[in-house]
């Protein structure tokens, strides 16, 4: 599954999992913080990401420079998502509406 | 939190996780804890969520990780294990001593101060942990 206009190069989120996609898609409208985060994803999808589960993509979606830290706010280190991040997210959504129309087009071909 | 035993789990449990992890996102884990307790999960699986995380902070090689470092860990691993080997070994064979001598000597008794099972058994305490942790939902 590659970018179509190919200028960002590969889905690079095709690997990262779930929570991480999550993470993007959160971040895309502005920085959060861990316990925001969650609840966001919550309400956004239903899914409750644990904190372990959320600090692992956290620290892999910064090693890959997808999301950056800003300054701490107490204990609380927001994140926002960087350039290149919302790049890969495109991209990675991209693709995802390509998967999903090939299986609608599927099902509606096969008469199910 | 309210149940102190389960607050103490879950810092227990954020110790598991490496010094550098820990100097970077402790204080933040500690209190997102607090507050999705407060929110209504359940202090079990969080501590479950967070002992996951932290096997699979020690088991991801880090890009700042030389393989000398990475070398050393898995020796360090290794002799540890080793060392439990021998010293199940050594218990079993301290065992069969005593039971084959009508006047067995009482340090060699399992049980006693300082023998080794009292070894053995705390080094078998995390898993104990991670027994009580999953009655609770996992996330």
């Amino acid at each position: 599954m590659s970018r179509r206009d190919g200028s960002a190069g590969q889905d690079v989120l095709r690997r990262v999992g779930d929570a991480s996609v999550l993470i993007l898609i959160s971040l895309a409208d502005g920085p959060k913080h861990g316990y925001v985060l969650i609840q966001d994803i919550k309400e956004l999808v239903g899914v409750e990401l644990g904190p372990g589960t959320l600090y692992g993509a956290l620290d892999r979606l910064e090693r890959l420079g997808l999301i950056e830290p800003l300054p701490a706010e107490d204990r609380r280190h927001p994140y926002r998502i960087t350039a290149p991040g919302a790049a890969a997210l495109r991209v990675h959504l991209d693709s995802l509406e390509q998967v999903s129309a090939a299986g609608r087009l599927r099902l509606q071909l096969g008469g199910i | 939190m309210h149940d102190p035993r389960m607050a103490r789990l879950i810092e227990i449990v954020l110790r598991c996780y490496p010094a550098r992890w820990q100097r970077r996102h402790g204080d933040e884990a500690g209190e997102l804890a607090v507050l999705l307790v407060r929110d209504g999960t359940p202090a079990g699986s969080i501590a479950l969520s967070y002992l996951a995380g932290a096997a699979r902070e020690w088991l991801t090689p880090h890009p700042g990780w030389r393989l000398t470092t990475v070398a050393c860990a898995l020796l360090i691993a290794v002799c540890s294990l080793g060392v439990s080997a021998g010293l199940l070994g050594s218990a079993g064979t301290a065992r069969a001593a005593s039971t084959s001598q009508e006047h067995g000597h009482a340090h060699c008794r399992p049980g006693s101060p300082g023998s080794v099972p009292d070894v053995i058994r705390a080094v078998s305490r995390p898993p104990l942990i991670i027994r009580e942790a999953r009655h609770d939902r996992s996330c």
